[in-house]
């Protein structure tokens, strides 16, 4: 049984890299991925990273490890080169006397920063000390890389239902369909096989998006566990309208269409207030943005993961039970 | 090898049926024609036995497998090549049977052997979105003999193909019916049917009309006449004589005997002529 969903899976995949409508769905969620890395790549500067040179006492690199990243360098040519790169790295060294604080020029207002942060460190035994404080506003991450990684997840799960669509749509045009029904593969064999590029696809995705975003070290698990659960609802979708649809821009436009809750789900999620959120416990893309919201951010549970990952399936249940005749029905 | 009893088939799940009250056998190692006009329940039929369509009302087994419920086991014993070509475009030759034998839990033949046998191993390793149609049809026949079939279903073999590849179908046709196998032929070319099948059945408007071989239905429904052409005073003569009347008989002897014959033949009457003698209709 196994060998047979392979064989079905891999004429797929053999099939996917031959087909360019195929290779633009695997390829295009990765340049959205890049182009989100491209706008969020500012975010970086909300820490006060420092690079140092050998004048600069360990007590004060110690103290400046509270803000953000530091790095020690071995001479006045190296710290100067590495404030050159492209990262915002501002440099600090000991003349004997006070600090000096070297950047690129286009920090804004870091330098200040941490001249204040200095200022506060060489400060402290003073009777009335300068005080520094950083606060934030309770973002860890901007608005756009937070809720743009989780928004891309939840897409690219929907993009393993179109590459089955556009699979099964050209199984029907080809009539290929035919002759795989009388053939020893069984309805559940085939129906696994072209499911597997269903989940395949949006893991390879999502690993490859997070990964580009650079999210650090966040738990894949659960992101490989909210991401199949939503992939489910997608392969189900993928399946009815691959056989409800005849040609291709049929079933791209069906497919179109799927984007719409997908993006409803997400949107409200993000804008509607706490009392209005129960508008939304219908669509298993809410239940799977949460998840992965909460895995961005490092809040994620398990008991919560299972609980929101039970909703989908439980959701994804009732869809398969009012759309398993149909489906039936279209692959005979 | 295919036992049918009473079957019944309505598209529509009423009244209107496809196929009705359709009863036949077809024993093992025969060629069984089944023969009809576009629409007459051929293919309706054809679905039914290759468990493409379900049984409504009836009986049906073939090699032994109850079509109500098929197993997907049977399909490693039976083979269905379709009218209309249908292989994977973006695929070579050779990667669509390599594929389709993979699915079988029986030994296989090899994809070039079959290739060779059909004349496309030149162009084995092409895609198959680039052959022409008489290429596709020609792959899509043999990937049905992939698993050397017991019953195997043939669904309009040699339409729209050119005569010489029409005649290379013919022929492996024939081979596999030497080496014993069971064949199931639809068509509406009698010429085919004449040719290849041991008996045919005459289907029209979903009801099986007839079932003879071709040559008993010839000497039943053919006309017994000799058509001879002569030649007498510098020119050439023509005469239509039964050869079942002694007069018609004597004059055919004397023109034999005293006439320089230029032609003559037998009036044998074609499955077509019969088909329209027996159904009323013609086979368009």
């Amino acid at each position: 049984m196994f060998s047979k969903i392979m064989r079905v899976a891999g004429i797929d995949i053999k099939i996917g890299f031959r087909e360019t409508t195929i290779l633009y769905i695997l390829i295009f969620p990765l340049i959205l991925a890049f182009i989100l890395k491209a706008l969020t790549a500012s975010n970086d500067i909300i820490s006060l990273n420092a690079v140092i040179d050998p004048s600069v006492p360990s007590q004060m690199e110690e103290y400046l490890e509270q803000y953000g990243k530091v790095e020690r360098v071995d001479s006045r040519e190296d710290m100067d080169e590495r404030v050159t790169k492209t990262d915002d790295y501002l440099g600090v060294f000991w003349n004997g006397e006070s600090y000096t604080i070297v950047q690129q020029g286009n920090e804004e207002d870091l330098g200040e920063v941490l001249e204040f942060v200095i200022n506060s460190m060489e400060t402290r035994n003073l009777d009335i000390p300068a005080e520094v404080r950083i606060s934030d506003v309770g973002w860890t991450l901007s608005p756009m890389k937070q809720y743009g990684g989780s928004l891309l997840v939840i897409f690219m799960s929907v993009m393993g239902g179109m590459v089955i669509v556009l699979n099964l749509i050209e199984e029907k045009t080809s009539n290929t369909l035919a002759a795989m029904n009388v053939s020893p593969v069984t309805r559940k064999e085939y129906v696994m096989g072209k499911s597997f590029i269903g989940f395949v696809v949006p893991i390879f995705h999502v690993i490859a998006t997070l990964l580009i975003l650079d999210y650090g070290d966040i738990d894949i698990l659960k992101v490989i566990v909210v991401t199949l659960s939503i992939a489910v609802i997608s392969v189900l979708i993928g399946f009815l309208i691959g056989v409800t649809n005849d040609d291709m821009m049929g079933g791209i436009a069906s497919m179109k269409a799927v984007f719409m809750p997908v993006l409803a789900s997400v949107f409200g999620a993000i804008f509607l207030s706490a009392k209005w959120q129960f508008l939304l416990y219908w669509s298993p893309f809410y239940w799977a943005f949460k998840s992965m919201d909460a895995i961005i951010l490092k809040q994620a549970t398990w008991g919560g993961i299972i609980v929101n990952t039970g909703i989908i399936l439980g959701l994804t249940g009732i869809v398969f039970l009012l759309l398993n005749k149909r489906i039936r029905e279209g692959l005979n | 090898m295919i036992n049918v009893e009473k079957l019944y088939y309505s598209y529509t799940k009423d009244n209107i049926f496809a196929v009705k009250d359709l009863s036949f056998q077809v024993k093992e190692g025969e060629v069984f024609g089944f023969l009809g006009p576009s629409g007459a329940g051929k293919s309706t039929t054809q679905g039914i036995l290759t468990g493409l369509l379900p049984m409504q009302q009836g009986k049906a087994d073939v090699a032994g497998f109850d079509m109500k419920k098929p197993p997907r086991e049977m399909f490693n014993r039976i083979g269905v090549s379709f009218e209309q070509s249908n292989v994977y475009e973006k695929l070579t030759a050779r990667e669509n049977l390599d594929f389709y034998k993979k699915l079988f839990d029986v030994p296989t033949l090899d994809s070039l052997e079959l290739l060779k046998l059909a004349g496309l191993d030149h162009v084995a390793d092409k895609k198959a979105g680039t052959f022409s149609k008489g290429m596709k049809h020609r792959l899509t026949f043999i990937r049905s003999m992939i698993n050397n079939p017991e019953v195997w279903f043939l669904d309009e073999p040699t339409t729209g193909l050119d005569p010489a590849i029409a005649s290379q179908i013919k022929d492996i046709i024939k081979d596999r019916h030497k080496e014993g196998r069971t064949i199931f032929l639809t068509t509406h070319n009698m010429f085919i049917a004449d040719e290849l099948c041991d008996r045919v059945g005459f289907i029209i408007d979903g009801v099986l009309k007839l079932i003879d071989s071709p040559r008993n239905l010839k000497l039943q429904y053919g006309e017994k006449f000799v058509d001879v052409e002569y030649r007498l005073d510098e020119s050439t003569k023509k005469e239509t004589l039964s050869i079942v009347k002694e007069e018609d008989r004597h004059r055919l002897n004397e023109i034999i005997n005293t006439r320089e014959i230029e032609l003559m033949h037998t009036k044998e009457a074609t499955l077509e002529e019969i088909f329209i003698k027996v159904t009323g209709r013609g086979l368009v």
